[in-house]
This record gives C-alpha cells, sequence and structure tokens, in this order.
C-alpha cells in the first residue's frame, strides 16, 4: 500500500497505478514477525517490471520463508520522480509503502547496460550512500543479478555482493547468512567475507584490480580468502527448482499482461553475437509434466487467459508439439490460448500454426540477423535463405501478409554488400508473396526490415571485437535507407548512440564508476528511453572524467588481454571463445548443441542437455 | 441464462486504475471464481460484462454498479464471496440481486468531495463566496477542444460540512447519464482558478440515481 503523503501527488501523475500496490497475490506480511527484509528494486517503469519473469520468481522464493519479506520497488517516471523530491518523499515499496531505506537488502536486477543510471538514481532517490565503503553496518546490503552481472565491473563501487548465475537458492541462501550474521552480531567485513564463500557469490570489494600503463586490465588479487574465481550458480533440476504458484497481478495493463512460462532455459544454437546463448548454459528443459502443472497453478491463481510459453527460443523445446497437445486438454475448455513468444526462421511449421490459436494474422517477426549468407555464417545463424523464403510461404499460405525481419549491422566482417543483402533478402520476400498462388487474395505485402547496431559483449565470441565506430554505422544506415527497392518494404533502425553507450558499459571496467558516480550527480536516468537520453551530456561527462569512451566500445582488443570479467566463471571457456572467434573469421559455422557438443565448458555443470549426451555417447 | 446486478466499491489503490483495467480485473476475477458466467460469441468470446457508468481516475465508488449473465442459478450470497475472494482487496462487492431498472435510467448522481486543508474555516468561506457568485466559468476540455462553461446551476445547491479542523466535506448532486455528465472535479478547478486554492481532494462517488431521484436498482 502507498504511504498516504503519496495520495495527493496521484492526481498530478501520468498513470498513477503505477505507485499504489494492492494488487491481486501480493504479499503483505506483519512487519514485526519478519526478520530480513528486501527491497526487490527494479530499475525500470512498473510495466516494464511487472512483465519480468525473474523477479516473478525470486519474489516467491524468498516469501516463502516466513522470516523474510521480499517487497517491490520500481523507477517512478520522470514525473512522479520530481513531485516526490519536492515533497520530499523518498522512494516506497509498494507492498507496505514503507521507505527503501528500512530494508535490509536492496536488490537489483541488471537487465540492460542503459538502466545503470537508474539503478543509481533509485538509491539516491532512496537516501542510501551510493558507495559500498560509505554503508558501514550490516544493514543496507546492496545486491544485484541478472544477465549483466557477467560484467558487472562499471559498478562494482556501489554494490556489495553480485549473484552469479541462477538466483533462486543462492539470493536465499545468503540472506540466511545475513539473518545469522545479525544474530551473532558480525560485521559488515564479516558477512561479505562470509558470502564470498557461497558458490555463486561476487564480492567486488574482495578483489584489488591492477591496471597496465596502457589502461587495460593486469590482474585482479584476490583477498581475505575470496576465491580467484568465482563460479556462476546453476541450477540443474529444473523440474524440482523453486517455482512459485502465484504472483502479483498487475491491476494495470503492462507489456507482457499474461502468464510467462518458461519451458526451458539456456540456448543450444550458440549464435556468436548473443550473450544469453553462452551465459545460461547448459541447455536444461522443464518436463511436460511440469510445465502443465506449473501453467495449470498459475491460471488458478491469476485468472489471466493467455500464456506464452517463454526461453530463448522455445521453437528448440523438444517435445513442443507433445507440450501443445497436452495443453490443449484443458486451456481450449477453459478459454485460455496460448502463445510462442519467439520463432525461429526454421521452426515454424503448419502443424505449430495449428495448435497456436491466438497468433494474430495480421504481423509474423523472424530474425535471420544478417543478410548474406556469409555474413549468418560469421554469427553462426544456421539459417539459409531457402528456409526463410519457405517458412515465410508457409505463412503466406495460411494467411499472414505483413512480415517484420530483424537484422544487426555492424557485425565483425561487414562488408558494403553484406549490408545491401539485407534489401536483397526484403526483396526476395516481397518476391515470394506474389509468385505465392495461396497467398491472401486482396491485399499487398507489407516487409519491414528492422535493424539494430551490433553491442559486442563479454563472453562471446565476438568479445575482442572493435564495434563499428558511430560514423560506419550511419554510413550503413545511410546505404540502407537510400536503396529501398519497393514500397512494399520499409526499413527502420535502432539509435547508434545508444548502442555505443551500451558497448561501452557491456565491457567496461571499475574506472567508468566515476563516470556513473557523475552522471547520478547529474541526474541522468531513464536513458533507455529516447524521452530522457541525452548522448552529448554522456560525452561532456567522459570528457569531464578524463574517459575516452572508444577505448571501451571501438577498440580490437589481443586474444592475450586480461578482461574486467576473466575471474568470473560461467563455464565457457575463454579458449572456446577464442576459437568460436576464429572460425567466425573464416566464416565456419559450429553445429548446435544437439547435434554435437562443441566443448564450450558448461559441462562442467553436469546439467541438462551436457548430460544427456554424455549419456548417448557411452 | 440470468442477468445479475452486481454492486461493488472501487477506493484505495484501485482509484487509480481505468475504467479499462476495471473491466479486465472484474474478468480475471470472474474466471478465477468458476461462475458459470455467460462468454460473448464473437470472434474473441469474452466474458459479458456491463457497467452502469464509468468512474474517472482516481474518483472513488462507494456503491457502483454492473451486470453480468450467469448460465445457471446461483445464491446472490455465494457470488458475492466467490468474488471477493479473488478480486484485489481494494474492489469489493457488496452485493448481488435482480435488476429492477435498466442502466438508461440512471439520470444523476450524489458526490462528496473532502477536502485537506489547515484552515478549515476560511476554506469554508472561500468555498461560499465561490458558490455564491452570479456566475462560476470554467474551462472544460471536450472532443470539440476548449470552451467555457457556467457550472452555478450544478454548484449551486452543494453542501459544506466541516469534519473537523482539516477537512471539510462538500456533497452535491450532478446529471449522470448516457447522454451527458458534468465531472465533479469542476468545482475544483473553479475553486483553483477564482480563488486560487488547490486543498487536497478525494472526490466518492456515492450512489447513482434515476430521474425521479431514486437509488438504481
Amino acid at each position: 500500500m502507498y504511504p498516504k503523503k503519496v495520495e495527493k501527488l496521484l492526481p498530478k501523475v501520468q498513470k498513477p497505478g503505477r505507485y499504489v500496490g494492492g494488487e491481486l497475490n501480493s504479499t503483505v506480511k506483519e512487519k514485526s514477525e519478519v526478520e530480513v527484509r528486501f527491497a526487490f528494486c527494479f530499475p525500470d517503469t512498473y510495466e516494464i517490471g511487472m512483465s519480468h519473469l525473474g523477479i516473478k520468481i525470486l519474489y516467491g522464493a524468498i516469501n516463502e520463508r516466513p522470516y523474510f519479506w521480499c517487497e517491490r520497488v520500481f523507477a517512478p517516471w520522470v514525473d512522479m520522480e520530481e513531485k516526490m523530491k519536492e515533497e520530499n518523499i523518498p522512494l516506497y515499496a509498494l507492498e507496505s509503502g514503507d521507505p527503501v531505506e528500512d530494508f535490509d537488502f536492496i536488490g537489483f536486477t541488471l537487465q540492460y547496460e542503459l538502466s545503470y543510471t537508474n539503478v543509481l538514481n533509485m538509491l539516491k532517490l532512496a537516501g542510501i550512500p551510493l558507495k559500498s565503503a560509505d554503508r558501514k553496518e550490516l544493514f543496507h546490503i546492496v545486491v544485484g543479478g541478472g544477465p549483466c552481472a557477467c560484467n558487472p565491473e562499471p559498478l562494482a563501487d556501489f554494490f556489495d555482493l553480485f549473484f552469479l548465475g541462477d538466483g533462486e537458492e543462492v539470493d536465499v541462501e545468503v540472506m540466511e547468512l545475513y539473518r545469522r550474521c545479525k544474530r551473532e552480531g558480525k560485521s559488515k567485513a564479516d558477512f561479505l567475507e562470509l558470502a564470498a564463500q557461497v558458490e555463486g557469490v561476487y564480492v567486488p570489494s574482495l578483489y584489488d584490480v591492477a591496471y597496465n600503463g596502457d589502461g587495460t586490465v593486469q590482474s585482479y588479487t584476490p583477498k581475505n580468502g575470496a576465491p580467484a574465481t568465482v563460479k556462476k550458480r546453476v541450477i540443474n533440476d529444473m523440474d524440482h527448482a523453486y517455482y512459485p504458484d502465484s504472483f502479483p497481478v498487475p491491476m494495470i495493463d503492462v507489456i507482457f499482461n499474461r502468464i510467462s512460462e518458461e519451458v526451458l532455459r539456456g540456448c543450444i544454437r550458440g549464435c556468436r553475437f548473443c550473450q544469453a546463448g553462452f551465459i545460461y548454459r547448459p541447455f536444461r528443459e522443464k518436463s511436460v509434466d511440469t510445465i502443465d502443472a506449473q501453467c495449470r497453478a498459475w491460471c488458478d491463481s491469476t485468472g489471466y487467459d493467455e500464456i506464452s510459453l517463454a526461453s530463448l527460443s522455445t521453437s528448440d523445446y523438444s517435445e513442443l508439439i507433445e507440450l501443445l497437445d497436452r495443453l490443449h486438454l484443458w486451456t481450449e475448455k477453459e478459454k485460455v490460448s496460448i502463445s510462442l513468444p519467439s520463432l525461429r526462421v526454421d521452426g515454424f511449421s503448419p502443424e505449430l500454426m495449428e495448435r497456436i490459436n491466438s497468433v494474430r494474422k495480421s504481423g509474423l517477426t523472424f530474425a535471420p540477423e544478417a543478410g548474406s549468407q556469409r555474413m549468418r555464417n560469421v554469427i553462426n545463424k544456421n539459417v539459409t535463405e531457402e528456409e526463410l523464403l519457405h517458412t515465410v510461404n508457409v505463412a503466406f499460405t495460411e494467411g499472414w501478409n505483413r512480415i517484420k525481419l530483424y537484422f544487426m549491422i555492424g557485425l565483425p566482417t561487414e562488408t558494403p554488400d553484406d549490408v545491401l543483402a539485407i534489401l536483397q533478402l526484403g526483396q526476395k520476400v516481397v518476391d515470394a508473396f506474389y509468385s505465392n498462388p495461396d497467398r491472401p487474395k486482396g491485399k499487398g505485402v507489407e516487409v519491414s526490415l528492422s535493424t539494430a547496431a551490433f553491442v559486442p559483449k563479454p563472453f562471446t565470441p565476438f568479445q575482442w571485437f572493435g564495434q563499428d565506430t558511430m560514423d560506419t554505422l550511419h554510413e550503413k544506415q545511410k546505404a540502407l535507407k537510400g536503396n529501398i527497392p519497393t514500397k512494399r518494404m520499409s526499413v527502420s533502425y535502432h539509435g547508434a548512440q545508444t548502442s555505443f553507450l551500451e558497448a561501452v558499459f557491456a565491457r567496461g571496467d571499475r574506472k567508468l564508476c566515476a563516470v556513473l558516480e557523475k552522471a547520478a550527480e547529474q541526474n541522468f536516468r531513464f536513458d533507455g528511453w529516447d524521452e530522457c537520453f541525452d548522448f552529448d551530456k554522456w560525452m561532456k561527462l567522459f570528457e569531464d572524467c578524463g574517459i575516452d569512451p572508444a577505448f571501451y566500445a571501438n577498440r580490437e582488443r589481443s586474444f592475450d588481454e586480461v578482461f574486467p570479467w576473466d575471474h568470473l566463471d560461467y563455464g565457457i571457456r575463454k579458449e572456446f571463445l577464442q576459437r568460436e572467434c576464429e572460425r567466425a573469421y573464416r566464416a565456419e559455422t559450429t553445429p548446435n548443441c544437439r547435434e554435437k557438443c562443441s566443448n564450450c565448458g558448461a559441462s562442467c555443470y553436469k546439467g541438462g542437455l551436457c548430460v544427456e549426451k554424455r549419456e548417448n555417447m557411452v | 441464462m440470468k442477468n445479475v446486478r452486481i454492486w461493488f466499491e472501487k477506493k484505495g489503490a484501485a482509484r487509480y486504475i481505468s475504467h479499462l483495467d476495471l473491466t479486465r480485473c472484474m474478468s480475471r476475477a470472474l474466471k478465477l471464481s468458476g461462475l458459470p458466467v455467460w462468454y460473448t460469441e464473437g470472434f474473441n468470446p469474452r466474458i459479458y460484462m456491463t457497467y452502469a457508468m464509468p468512474l474517472s481516475l482516481g474518483v472513488q465508488g462507494d456503491r457502483e454498479c454492473m451486470d453480468i449473465r450467469l448460465l445457471e442459478d446461483r445464491d446472490f450470497s455465494e457470488i458475492v464471496s466467490a468474488l471477493n475472494e479473488r478480486l484485489p482487496v481494494d474492489i469489493r462487492i457488496l452485493s448481488a440481486a435482480e435488476p429492477v431498472k435498466k442502466f438508461e435510467e440512471i439520470a444523476y448522481a450524489d458526490y462528496e468531495v473532502l477536502l485537506e486543508t489547515e484552515q478549515a474555516e476560511k476554506l469554508k468561506r472561500l468555498l461560499r463566496d465561490l458558490l455564491s457568485k452570479e456566475q462560476i466559468l470554467v474551462m472544460k476540455h471536450g472532443k470539440k477542444g476548449d470552451k467555457e462553461i457556467d457550472i452555478k446551476p450544478y454548484f449551486a445547491g452543494a453542501d459544506i460540512r466541516k469534519i473537523d479542523d482539516t477537512c471539510l466535506c462538500i456533497s452535491f448532486r450532478l446529471p449522470c447519464s448516457v447522454s451527458g455528465s458534468v465531472n465533479p472535479s469542476l468545482l475544483l478547478d473553479a475553486l483553483q482558478r477564482e480563488e486560487g486554492e488547490e486543498p487536497n481532494a478525494k472526490i466518492v462517488r456515492k450512489r447513482l440515481l434515476t430521474g425521479d431521484f431514486s437509488e438504481i436498482q
């Protein structure tokens, strides 16, 4: 429930329903009966945060224990922020309405680099000192997790610890440790040293960093017994992992206003640009029985009538048709529809489409990622032009006439011809429509090509690659815009400036903490939103801090460079990534995990497909 | 098939959700309740619900009204408890009954506006001054643009009571129907425009009335 003082602000802001809580299934506990309070902070708006699956799982996992209480906190939009500052109302949690300042743990999920300024801004709005070193008591423990925790160095000064990998178990373990330390009267330093011994916990303050003269990392030295490398946490058995049977149902409309059921974790594909494809290995599926039971439980607790089967690549679920048939035994009767969020070009079949009743006939989206076959081989997106044309023909025959295709520009080894091949591929899709005798009659085809600038990320084979400069990216965008062959096709692109900034922080080191601290001082926030993003202000900031952002974004690294994330172990070995990088430059593809193990290192976790494969080979 | 009229209140956090969001909440609760609700028969079947009169964002409703259809008979008390179990805490079902009048017969609504102030006496005097003016002009934002209207006829009979030193309560009755309604917040606009006062206000719609001022049943 919101604090009384907020009531007078609510009539003056957009979408006041973001700030009031009170949802069905939100967990409200008696304050005096809980020992440890966790403020789960999502550094973006309510509508985005409430669409995120991770927050629902962790919220449930923590609240399952009677002596813990996890509440939700979202970033107030700029209008509300301004009013809260005017009235001196600190950031509050939605369940109790209590200020975040009252909480033992302040946890952030780090989903994208451009939310870093929101993280710091939320700490500021909560009135909590930004730097870990300035929070001396065993209280206000600031923790983070999520994909960006695989290189959290630009945030190292602000966080007490990071969770690497799957959070369901390790979050709760660290809270238990805190509870024990609190009872025994231990200091924050004691607690952090003990926490560093837990698998999946990285305490940045326990590592000294030395730099070379050229600004690159020389070494990370652990101290006070911290491990030399921190291994990410993995949950092997997805059928027995904690999964909630309910979650707070937003009263206002949010981005994904439906159930999303996670059907698998990890990805077999190994697309070389995709960080998620590597850091979430090994590939682990839930059984049909588990998914069926979890979907029923969520329908029974939320009242939603749509289930989205979520994962990095749902068409790779090995028993997808069986799963859909099982779900249909009850979903049709109960008027619940099923959708698949991410379809691979080669995973689209008439028998699948027959079973997905909720896909609107209006538009279909596929991601070939690159225009030429050579380029697709470089990035290991093992999809051929024939497969794409086959798939769109299936779609046209089934009545679709709008196709959206996602591409990247600025990929390693990309030539002007590779860029123009994006348009040629679009043209072939247009031609396919008109030569398909079963196409929807009386309609024209619309093909929209969406292009994003490639951002090299840690733990991918392209982690050594220097991102294209913004000038180069702009030239490539201009070449696309200037050569659109037909009115049936449209091209859009996402900003080169935000991609540049993302690239800076994705592979950044601790020297960037100073930049973020200054950004917070100057009230930077919502950099992922066009309304707030100010590129020139960012460049001024880098200049004031004496930091060259191109050092992080555009510099090509040598294979022997020590990276700021080398002491973090996600199972994927650096030698494997180097091998993949070399294959990429030779335009050689690598088979997916199901076809053949490529020996990436993730099998050290002895879980999922890695183990199944080993069994097959015996 | 049977029509059932359901009375509910919308307060607290639920005041801040739009009418469309309210219908989504109700639809989920109806689905969860397991009541034998009737679905519309279009291409996308949805649970049939029809509302007496949408409530503006931020306004509390003490006795709002909607109709649903059930395929089988159920006790009214069972309907009330089944829904209350499944709704957010700030949307409460008060009662259910067989509909008597049509929603088209609704013509008026009673409102209360609670004003928070440090000087209740002074604010009361300002309000009296305001309401005794010949004309009370405010800007009305409509679909065809803004226009100036005189709200004096609607608010002349408003009753102003002091609850305590920090709170005033104004009660009035306004036209509220499918053919047109007067927004209660126009009074607050006038108070701000004429007297420069912008106290914290909570608007409550108390009840919906038919043309002869009897409560809708």
